[in-house]
Parts: C-alpha cells; structure tokens; sequence
C-alpha cells in the first residue's frame, strides 16, 4: 500500500472505521512507515485535545447583545428576514449532523485514549513494577518469602 | 412476645459471637505481623509465584532473629539472597559477589483501615512443618474473594503457609515452610553484606513528604489523582531514585490496609536516559551503559541498542520492544498513549497525560488504573 492511499484511511482508521481486512492492511503499512505512523498519532493527538477542551462561560454582556440583535432583527425587512432564516435551518442542520456524528463515533472511542496491553514491561514499566513491589515487601501481611522471588523474576524478564 | 424477644436475643449473641471470632482472628494476624520480630527461627521453605501466566518457584532457607531475616533462595541452579535488616534491603548476587543495597520502604500498619476494608475470619486448622496451625482468610469486607489465606503456628504466630490471591481472586503466590526451627541461633553476620563484595547503593526512596514538599523536590506540580479506589487513603509521597535505571519519579503511594497502589508521575518531555544508566546490579545488571544501552523516546518506547539483555544473559537481543496484543478497542501502533501491563500479580498501566506521565501499579482491575490515571490531570 502507498503512503498515499494509507494517509487517506488514516482518519477513518483512528475512528475505527475500516473493516477488518482494511484495517490490517493499513497497520502493517504503519508498523513500517515512520511517516505514516507520525500522522496517525497526530490525528489521535488531535482528537484527544478536542475531547479535552472544557466549554467555556460566555463573556458578560452576550445575552443582552443576542437580546439586542433579535429586537434588530425583527425590523429588518422580510427578503433579509428569509435569508436569516435559511442560514439558521443551514446551521441546525449542521448542527444536527454533528451530534448524529458524535454520537455515532463516541461507541467507536474517539478521542479517548486507547488502550494498549503491552505482553511485556518496558523498562520504565519494569522499573515502577520494581519499585511498587518493594512497597509490598513492607505491606502489611506480605509474603516475603514470595516477593523476593518475584524480584528475581522481573530481573529474569528484564 | 416472648419468642420475638428470644430471637433479638439469639441475634444479638450470635451477632457479638461474629465479631468476636473477627475479632479474635484479626488479633492473630497481627500477632504474626509482630511474631517476625520477637522469633528467632530458621527454616525451609517453598515458594512459587504466578506471573505472566508462568509458575515460578524456588526454595528458600530462612533466617530471623531480632527483627532481621535473610532469604536464600536456589531455582534452576540459580542461587541469590535477600536480607531485610529492618532499615535496607539488600540483595546479594553470589555469581557477581554483588551486594545492592535499598532503604526498606516504610508502610506503617494502619489496623484501623485494614479492619474497615477487610474482614479476617477463621478457616480450620492443619498441620504444617509438622506443627498446628490456625487457617485465618482474610477478605474484602462485603465483597470479593479472600484476599490471603495464612496458616498462623499456634505457638508462634508466624505463618507456616501462606496464600496470596489478587483482586480478581486468582491465587498468585503461595509459600509453605517444610521445616522449621525455632528458637535457633542466627550469627550476626548472617544479616551484613559479606567481607571483599560490591556494594552498590543506587538510591531508593527517600523520606515521606507531603504532596507540597513532595513538588518542591522534585521542581514541578505533583498532581493527586482526583480519584482512587474505595478503601484506598494517601500514605504519602515519595521522590524515588532509581539510579540503576536512570529515573527519578515522583510516588503517591495508596493503601487499604493491606494492598498497595503506587502512582508514579514525571514531567512529559523528561523519559528516562539511554546509555549510561548508573549502577546496576553486578551480574544482573542489563543497562551498563555504552552500546547495551536502550535508547528510548518520551513514548517509553525502546530502540535497543547492541547487547541490550546483556549481563548474565551475555548480549544475546531481547524480543522485540512493546510487542503488545491490541486491547479492546483500536489505534496506532506503539501504545503512546496508555499501555497496561498485566502480570497477573499486579498490573501497572502508563499514561501519557498532557503535562504528565502517569504510572499506577497495583492490585486493581484494569478499568481502575485507567481512571486513577486519568484523574492525575
């Protein structure tokens, strides 16, 4: 697969979107294309920050100017009154098919952070793993006997 | 009127008599938390750990006196010792003549909470290295399966034989002593690192701060998780030098009376060096600096470099880094975002959170550690 078709799926593919056969097609090409993985994380990054973003209070003073501006508006004359309202139905269309699509998308994940179950620790991992079991060593009813083997273990998987 | 007063009465003695077992049996557990202390003793036990979905085990000879206790352990021909003198724990390499020396981490027992999230009731009793024993479970209050299964010597308190289950009620260790001597001297010098050996001192943690201190020392905002599992309170903060590894994170540590919830943070932007990690551990050491070294990026993703596994392994490459199975769900390769660890024992899960990078290590589901995680920032 190109890098050109593949950038094409990636949104769709960040979304979990692609069918199965697509959506390997395009993980093999990202295993091993740099560029291609670079993107990818972009448009997940992307996603995240905008699931992050907290809805802010409108400044003082917004309320009494929309007051103001639909007393305006209905001494403007009924052709520019019209075209007000088509712009409006344009808008709560809009408006309609985002929330459709959000909640079409928000079973699929986006914007949460995926989750990865690693088979093995890397080594900042393996060092908190370490770290947490020392604690347990001194945990109230720890086996001790147990941990230090433990210990010995991760050193055997490090 | 009668008969209803006899049965509130019945409640109530049957009622006092349950807490009273609790009661008697939390007062044997916590006897052999003290027992260790008071004993002198050497035995032999056996062990085994289930992690990763693989039986470890190993024989260990045991020695305490006054508070100290050294373990030998041998598996696989494979022979290494721990000694918790009460202040450090020091891990001996007989192959390297190394000796890695650790302050002891401090966990105060908190009775209260441990009794508020777990009930302790008898089992029966049994024999063990030839002695009688009293079997107490211990379980999450109202909830779950038991937690630990001890078989506390009548005499002593110690336990003889112990079973460790997870949150999920898997049994993940187990240890039971064969034989067992009380009462038998243990030299001195059982407990110091041997004459002519390696010391190696790669730091550890330090002294417990609050989460303000904690900030200060380590030059940026330590965040407390909004949420934390019910049970679990703040024991307090940590800074954490892991010279052998080359990090220093900051630790929040949890607890619910028995279990522990450790959450790790550093700045994002700060991942831990590549070559020339600092002093390992004699044989066992893996990143020696120079080529062995993992080169590794703010994702914690690793490079590895020539050698890399070196030490008694001698070099030979490791599989490859994060070779991980997709959990639910979808997403890039590499696992930038957050990366869960299941050992079965304990499960420890990364996220990368704007500012900061969160690790939370404990006996908790899956589910839990995400929203600990997620609630850092």
């Amino acid at each position: 697969m190109t890098c050109h078709r593949v950038q094409r799926q990636l949104a769709e593919y960040a979304v979990g979107g692609l069918r199965a056969r697509a959506r390997a097609r395009v993980e093999e090409h990202v295993r091993e294309c740099a560029e291609c993985r670079m993107e990818l994380a972009a448009l997940v990054r992307t996603g995240m920050l905008v699931d992050a973003l907290s809805p802010e209070d409108a400044p003082a003073g917004t309320w009494a100017a929309v007051h103001s501006d639909i007393a305006a508006r209905k001494r403007v004359p009924v052709g520019q009154r019209l075209r007000w309202a088509w712009g409006m139905a344009a808008g709560a269309a809009a408006l309609v098919a985002l929330v459709v699509a959000a909640f079409m998308l928000w079973p699929l994940g986006l914007g949460e952070p995926q989750l990865v179950v690693a088979a093995e620790a890397d080594q900042e991992m393996q060092a908190t793993i370490e770290g947490h079991l020392s604690a347990v060593w001194a945990a109230p009813l720890s086996d001790e006997v147990a941990v230090g083997l433990r210990l010995a273990a991760l050193e055997d998987d490090g | 009127m009668r008969g209803r007063v006899r049965l509130v009465a019945a409640a109530l003695v049957l009622a006092a008599g349950v807490a009273l077992a609790e009661s008697s049996a939390w007062e044997a557990v916590w006897q052999s938390e003290t027992a260790a202390a008071l004993t002198s003793m050497v035995g032999r036990a056996r062990t085994k750990a289930v992690q990763d979905g693989r039986e470890r085990s190993a024989t260990a000879v045991v020695q305490a006196s006054a508070g100290k206790v050294r373990f030998d352990y041998e598996a696989r021909g494979h022979r290494w010792s721990v000694i918790d003198d009460g202040g450090r724990l020091i891990q001996l390499d007989p192959r390297a003549r190394t000796a890695v020396v650790l302050p002891r981490p401090s966990l105060a027992v908190d009775r209260a909470l441990a009794e508020r999230n777990y009930v302790a009731r008898d089992a029966g009793e049994a024999v063990v290295a030839g002695r009688p024993t009293r079997i107490v479970e211990v379980a999450p209050r109202g909830k779950g399966p038991a937690a630990r299964r001890l078989w506390l010597d009548r005499e002593t308190s110690l336990p003889l034989k112990q079973e460790r289950y997870n949150a999920e009620g898997r049994l993940t260790s187990a240890t039971e002593y064969g034989e067992v001597e009380f009462g038998a001297p243990v030299p001195a010098e059982t407990f110091a690192v041997p004459e002519g050996w390696t010391k190696v001192e790669p730091g550890g943690e330090g002294p417990r701060l609050g989460v303000q201190e904690l900030s200060a020392r380590m030059g940026f905002s330590v965040r407390v998780p909004r949420y934390v599992p019910e049970g679990y309170v703040l024991l307090g903060g940590y800074v954490q030098e892991w010279g052998r590894w080359g990090m220093r994170p900051a630790e929040l540590r949890y607890t619910d009376g028995l279990r522990v919830l450790s959450v790790y943070e550093r700045p994002r932007g700060e991942g831990p060096p590549g070559p020339g990690m600092g002093p390992g551990r004699g044989g066992r050491h893996r990143d020696r600096g120079g080529p062995g070294g993992r080169h590794r990026d703010d994702a914690g993703r690793g490079r590895r470099g020539r050698g890399d596994r070196g030490g008694r392994r001698g070099g030979r490459p490791g599989p490859p880094p994060q070779g991980g199975r997709r959990g639910p769900g979808f997403g890039p390769p590499g696992g930038e975002v957050m990366t869960l660890v299941d050992r079965g024992t304990e499960k420890a899960l990364r996220y990368f959170g704007p500012e900061l990078v969160v690790v939370v290590v404990g006996d908790v589901a899956a589910d839990e550690l995400v929203r600990v995680a997620k609630s850092v920032e």
